[in-house]
């Protein structure tokens, strides 16, 4: 007999309710419970209650005790009953793939996987332990799932849950032909074995939904049939969250929760998407109603702390100034920060200044004005950021928009240089005009193009930057046709597949606009602002079939970078000797290889670049001007690495290059911009160019960094307030620089003079 | 940033002079500071020129602060054996009295081993115990000692004595990485940026101060977990005057008198800065105002008797 390892005790905290367990598709549920199941999927509560009651004391079936007692609440029995279950039949395959369903309703993934292998070890054919998997793997938006539909429909083409995650991973790739034909298989199957309907009708009626149709039948007949049934609203609302659309999605789910108030998940969701739209009380309350009905899941107790984190932040209301668009807008919304109170002070003016830039720019572009608030979020602690983007298939890593609201991770989330904070800002503000511009409806693909081409084209690091191994994925053709580009973000099927698609939808934009000019962009955005898929889009906004427009797309990668990828390999060789010598200490060697790797692909300035190691061969040489002359082409180019910047400011300064030097510390600002030294030698440098404004808002960033030297900053502020001939700010904080430091004789001379 | 040069053009003094008497570097006419800079076996040439140059720059401090080469005992290279090294810490015991001061840095690598630490030298180590044993010899009031070795976090408490401030690298025995502490703690000795309260001397608390800061500044900047973090033990040295930023130059009895005035205002200040929070803010103001002008117009005094020239 073979021993298993029975799956760890279900982690549970007492006889909480978490939602109705989903409904059992297996032939081989036993019929007594059944008979429940009908009363319960059909309103009658005290009903199913009683009959659930009454197998839980009178079955001699462990495994049925277990399923009456899961169905009644009581998880701590039904845990115990599963256990006994395996234990009295430990070759039964049914039991633990049973058990392992309560595993996954209680989110504990790892477990559930454990016990399907189990259940797949005993029986390697065991479909409903397959499923199981996939429904797994589905929750997660990993690409397998489809294999594994697929291979327990080859097995057994009568499998209703099959169709039915087939049906949900088409909704959520966009793909309602496909979603409708596996649910209208389904419904035949259910009808004809007379299983639970009602999950079929809440997809069909996603599906209408996605279609634009928001009086849908099957709503009706879901609710006929069951006016308690939460899910009929539920259900759709989580294909509008894959698709953005939470406003919708909020709307659904706050009628799921009232027919059914104990809809845990639904509460949990309806308090996520309110986040989403800076809802935060509503937020709180519905995750709080979530905890108490379901306190296993982690994403509704990291985002209840993520609320209670919301007291160490500021909330700034400001401004818009009047926007130079061709827009005649009286009352235009104003921007709000959401910034960590130690950092507040730092980055506010920046960030504000960036987003207002951003909304100049887009408003322009894309002829739309934003008719609420933008609000940006900036969080210190990326594991904060991480809750705001839990359950989004394929989101980006660095921010995340959600309509108005933007949230990403503030420069201190991550290593110093780690990334350019300011594009990502960038990014996600060309997200809100694309998103806004078209009431949630521009597909994911276009949306991000449009994003990473704005980066490129008016963000505030120049030039297209695109990652080695997206050139290798261009080099291998692994580029999507245009109308399953989506799937390279929401389903990647490979690792690395986000970023190609990411620069593939940027590559497409720059096509568009090179072809078609910025006004195809704004054409497709009204497109599908109106309803219009991404064929119909195509062709009606370009006048090309997606087949054309692909075709055109690959002419242009090949006419744009034929050059670039057929030098890749011996561009790498030579990073590699140049890399190595430098390892050695062989500078000249070190020198001859970069250079060559320069001269092939000049504009690369990204991870393994060797502009930064050529310099450092010049200035090992003792060739300090050509080191200097090769940073700055390499700050040119976008490269934005804190240190080696610093180092080119420095040169430059010495160099007599007061301006070009303030340009290079001016760009640190939007790579690393918590650095004492960055705010003070920038504020230095302003003032002796004149321009005490800018001076100032240094010298405050230095002086909120609580600086090790106190009084050098209020110093420092003293001589920004005296180049603005304001006479009592000056005063101020020479006394305050005079207090910590009383001997300061700079402060000293200077105070004398002013009160002279 | 040197804020000199940047504000050249404006009004400053040409030359920074320190009186002894004002900075209180030594407390009475025959007090004396010595150091003792050791720098230990580097085992790999990288290491090796890193802390012979971060000796020789603590020496540099040194001699700047002393005015001349002697009460300065620099030990690298081969001529930082154990036998060296100990022949000098009982010269040292002999030749500094009680009323004198004493400041010994040590850079290197050390080693913990379970039970002993050891300061890694050319030729047998030595270890912790003796090391401490051959301090406790030296009869100098107020000491200062910087272990900036791996490992030093081992000795935190067994080398602190009555007198004696101990400043190591690590707070552990555990952090047996090669340290940047010793980097930053010789940037502090000749840095404005570590003289909190400008007044031209580093003091063993603003030194310590501004080398964790760094630190702890440069681990975070290179996204890595910080494997040292600097400990300090003992206030009795704190404030112990151990670099000074310029030239020393002795004093006479006319400044003595301006240098007393100086400190008096000084105090003023210090017991108004207590009642600041329970001040109105414009009040408070005010009232520094009167103090520290009075400072620097005794200040320039000074700077007048002195025949410093002043750059409008």
């Amino acid at each position: 007999m073979r021993r298993f390892v029975i799956a760890g005790s279900l982690c549970l905290i007492g006889a909480y309710q978490v939602d109705a367990q989903p409904f059992d598709y297996s032939a081989d549920r036993n019929s007594v419970l059944r008979v429940c199941d009908k009363q319960l999927h059909s309103g009658q509560l005290y009903a199913a209650n009683n009959c659930y009651a009454a197998l839980l004391q009178n079955s001699a079936d462990a495994l049925v005790r277990a399923e009456a007692a899961w169905q009644m609440g009581d998880l701590q029995a039904a845990n115990a009953y599963f256990r006994t279950a395996v234990e009295i039949n430990p070759e039964s395959p049914r039991a633990r793939t049973r058990w392992a369903r309560l595993f996954l309703m209680t989110h504990q993934n790892s477990d559930a996987i454990r016990l399907f292998q189990e259940a797949l070890d005993l029986d390697s054919e065991y479909l409903p332990a397959k499923l199981g998997l996939a429904a797994v793997a589905t929750g997660r938006f990993e690409d397998k799932a489809k294999e594994l539909v697929e291979v327990v429909l080859e097995s057994d083409s009568s499998q209703l849950e099959a169709y039915l995650l087939r049906a949900r991973m088409n909704l959520e790739d966009g793909a309602l032909e496909a979603a409708n034909e596996s649910l209208d298989e389904g419904l035949r199957i259910a009808e004809t074995r007379a299983l639970p309907l009602l999950e079929i009708y809440a997809l069909k009626a996603s599906a209408d939904l996605l279609r634009g149709i928001t009086e849908s039948q099957w709503t009706k007949r879901a609710l006929n049939f069951n006016p308690q049934y939460g899910g009929i609203y539920a259900t759709p609302a989580h294909f509008y969250v894959i698709t953005r659309r939470y406003r919708e999605a909020i709307n659904l789910l706050f009628e799921a929760v009232r027919i059914q108030p104990d809809l845990w998940s639904a509460h949990a969701e309806l308090g996520i998407n309110l986040l989403r739209e800076n809802r935060v009380d509503e937020a709180q309350q519905h995750l709080s109603l979530a905890y108490q009905g379901d306190p296993y899941s982690a994403q509704i107790v990291n985002t209840l702390r993520l609320i209670d984190s919301f007291e160490n932040f500021q909330v700034l209301n400001r401004d818009l100034p009047p926007l130079e668009s061709d827009f005649q807008v009286d009352d235009r919304p104003g921007i709000i920060l959401r910034l960590h109170n130690d950092e507040a002070p730092i980055l506010e003016s920046y960030v504000t200044d960036l987003v207002i830039d951003s909304i100049q720019a887009f408003s322009k572009r894309y002829q739309f004005e934003l008719r609420e608030p933008v609000v940006a979020e900036l969080y210190p602690e990326h594991d904060d950021f991480a809750v705001r983007t839990s359950g989004l298939p394929g989101i980006g890593l660095l921010g995340v928009t959600f309509g108005y609201l933007v949230a990403m991770d503030s420069p201190s989330g991550r290593g110093e240089g780690e990334f350019h904070w300011g594009t990502t800002l960038w990014h996600e503000m060309a997200h809100v005009f694309t998103l806004e511009a078209t009431n949630h409806l521009v597909p994911r693909w276009f949306s991000e193009g449009v994003s990473v081409f704005e980066e490129w084209s008016t963000g505030p690091r120049p030039g297209r930057h695109i990652p080695m191994h997206v050139l290798d994925a261009m080099k291998e053709k692994k580029f999507l046709p245009i109308l399953e580009l989506d799937n390279g973000f929401i389903r990647p099927a490979y690792q690395g597949q986000i970023m190609v698609s990411y620069m593939q939808a940027g590559l497409i934009c720059q096509y568009i606009e090179r072809d078609w000019g910025q006004q195809g962009l704004v054409d497709l955005l009204q497109l599908y602002r109106d309803g219009a898929d991404t064929a119909e889009a195509i062709t009606q906004g370009l006048g090309v079939t997606s087949k054309e427009f692909d075709l055109g797309f690959d002419a242009f990668i090949e006419s744009t970078f034929r050059t670039t990828l057929d030098v890749l390999d011996n561009w790498k060789e030579q990073t590699q000797l140049a890399h190595e010598a430098a390892d050695k200490g062989d500078w000249a060697s070190v020198l001859a290889s970069s250079a060559v790797s320069i001269e092939l692909y000049p504009v690369y300035v990204e991870e393994g670049d060797v502009y930064i190691l050529n310099a450092k061969a010049h200035e090992e040489l003792g060739q300090t001007s050509a080191a200097m002359n090769r940073l700055e082409e390499y700050w040119r180019l976008g490269g934005y690495k804190p240190g080696v910047l610093h180092q080119l400011a420095d040169w430059l300064y010495q160099s007599n290059r007061l301006d070009d030097a303030i340009a290079v510390l001016n760009d640190v600002i939007f790579a690393a911009p918590l650095n004492e030294s960055l705010h003070a030698k920038l504020g230095d440098w302003l003032l002796e160019s004149e321009k005490g404004e800018l001076a100032l808002r240094e010298y405050s960033s230095l002086l909120a960094m609580n600086p090790h030297d106190e009084a050098a900053a209020h110093y420092r502020l003293a001589m920004a307030y005296r180049q603005l001939e304001d006479q009592e700010k000056t005063r101020e904080h020479l006394l305050y620089a005079l207090e910590t430091a009383p001997h300061y004789r700079e402060a000293q001379q200077l105070l004398l003079e002013i009160l002279r | 940033m040197d804020i000199e040069a940047l504000l050249g053009a404006l009004m400053r003094v040409a030359v920074i002079f320190f009186l002894v008497s004002t900075i209180g570097l030594i407390s009475n006419a025959q007090a004396e500071l010595y150091y003792l800079i050791v720098a230990g076996l580097g085992g790999e040439p990288r290491y090796a020129e890193r802390f012979e140059a971060q000796a020789e720059s603590m020496a540099q401090a040194a001699r700047r602060s002393n005015g001349d080469d002697s009460r300065i005992s620099l030990l690298k290279g081969d001529g930082a054996g154990r036998d060296s090294l100990t022949v000098e810490l009982q010269r040292l015991s002999e030749v500094i009295t009680s009323t004198d001061q004493l400041a010994v840095f040590l850079v290197g690598h050390g080693t913990h081993d379970g039970e002993q630490y050891k300061f890694n030298l050319p030729g047998p180590d030595i270890d912790g115990d003796t090391l401490f044993s051959l301090l406790q010899d030296i009869p100098a009031s107020r000491q200062v000692v910087v272990n900036a070795t791996s490992a030093s976090g081992a000795v935190l408490e067994s080398w602190l004595t009555e007198g004696r401030t101990l400043i190591t690298a690590t707070k552990s025995a555990g952090e047996r990485n090669a340290t940047r502490f010793g980097m930053y703690w010789t940037a502090a000795l000749s840095s404005d940026e570590a003289d909190i309260n400008k007044n031209g001397a580093i003091t063993v608390q603003e030194a310590f101060n501004f080398a964790a800061s760094k630190v702890a500044g440069s681990y975070e900047s290179d996204g890595l977990l910080a494997t040292e973090h600097p400990a300090l033990m003992g206030e009795a040295s704190v404030t112990l005057n151990i670099a000074l930023l310029e030239e020393r130059i002795a004093t006479t009895a006319e400044l003595e008198v301006l240098m007393d005035r100086l400190d008096a205002l000084e105090g003023e200040v210090n017991t108004l800065r207590q009642s600041r929070e329970e001040m109105d803010s414009a009040a408070y103001l005010d009232e520094l105002q009167d103090l520290l002008l009075g400072l620097a117009l005794i200040q320039r005094e000074i700077d007048d008797v002195r025949g410093i020239e002043r750059e409008n």
